[in-house]
């Protein structure tokens, strides 16, 4: 794991630019063949959340576009757990097909494995 | 390059040739912006095209070279899912060449 | 290990309870900005395990007593900031 970067996504999807930054930031790495995953913790977490439909605020959907990872070859999402418990949200409702969700328990742990973290 | 004539209605462009609304597509408009990069349309150009849109319903942007091909090797097999095979009908940069004619962004995260 | 960076307050922004949630045995914690406002935090009173390091010039700006500081925090200037950067890896900006 060396090599490899970890996106650290904080921001939930529609309040601020962060998330699309972030995501977009991941999707260019990853299309310049990097090897990059995401750890989602706090707010974070509602970008994985099903059933969002933001067209109504004039926006795309955020989902939409984490959706198209396993097609950018990245096929690792971390969860912190106690965030997710937190907010009251089950692991059924932040699925991606085609991408691993893995919830983690000491998200320090993931975090020191990687030579670099960006936060989002 | 800012304006498309097709049928005799003008259609926008950016600079780049991409069009500056993307409900003017339609297959003509496709014909006559493959004109412009000299490529004539097979049925083999047209399933691509009708993948990539599909591409951007599902994912809402429009995808760089690699997961083009990997979306056109799930679809279409792995013969087509060749980033040779896209280059032969797109060229000389498949992800934008194709976007474009199927009346897509330009792909943001394609540098 | 990691080197943790706080840069906001913990009384208006969760950046030092996200960080808190990901720190490990060994991680160092460094406040900078308004995250020096953590020093007024019950949170750092339960590191036991943790080096905290609080940028001098912030805490100083901010009238920030850094005397009734936990024991734990060190106080420290730009040339130690640089160094504690070379001996980490990585390191994660809590800035939101």
């Amino acid at each position: 794991m060396s090599n490899r970067t970890l996106a650290l996504c904080r921001a939930a999807p529609y309040g601020s630019a962060l998330a699309r930054e972030g995501i977009e930031a991941v999707l260019a790495s990853a299309a310049m063949e990097q090897d990059i995953d995401l750890l989602f913790l706090g707010d974070g977490i509602f970008q994985l959340l099903d059933n969002q439909a933001p067209e109504a605020i004039g926006q795309k959907s955020l989902r939409r576009n984490l959706k198209a990872l396993p097609m950018f070859g990245v096929e690792e999402l971390y969860v912190c757990q106690s965030s997710l418990e937190e907010r009251g949200i089950l692991p059924e409702q932040i699925q991606i097909p085609g991408a691993e969700v893995t919830l983690v328990e000491k998200p320090g742990e993931l975090i020191a494995a990687y030579q670099c973290v960006l936060s989002f | 390059m800012s304006n498309l004539n097709v049928n005799g209605q003008e259609i926008p462009l950016d600079k780049e040739g991409y069009l500056r609304n993307l409900n003017d597509w339609n297959r003509d408009v496709a014909e006559a912006l493959a004109r412009a990069e000299e490529i004539e349309l097979s049925n083999a150009h047209w399933e691509v095209i009708e993948l990539l849109q599909e591409f951007y319903r599902l994912f809402e942007l429009s995808p760089a070279m690699r997961p083009l091909v990997k979306f056109i090797g799930q679809r279409l097999g792995p013969e087509k899912g060749r980033s040779i095979y896209l280059m032969q009908l797109f060229p000389p940069s498949p992800a934008k060449v194709a976007s474009k004619i199927a009346g897509l962004p330009k792909p943001t995260n394609c540098l | 290990m990691t080197l943790h960076i706080v840069s906001k307050s913990p009384f208006s922004c969760q950046a030092l309870h996200d960080c808190l949630q990901s720190l490990v045995e060994g991680d160092a914690l460094l406040l900078i900005e308004d995250g020096v406002y953590a020093l007024q935090h019950q949170a750092l009173q339960s590191l036991q395990e943790t080096r905290i390091y609080c940028l001098t010039a912030d805490s100083e700006a901010r009238g920030l007593q850094t005397s009734s500081a936990p024991d734990s925090v060190e106080i420290i200037d730009d040339t130690r900031w640089v160094q504690l950067c070379t001996e980490h890896n990585p390191i994660v900006s809590w800035f939101r």
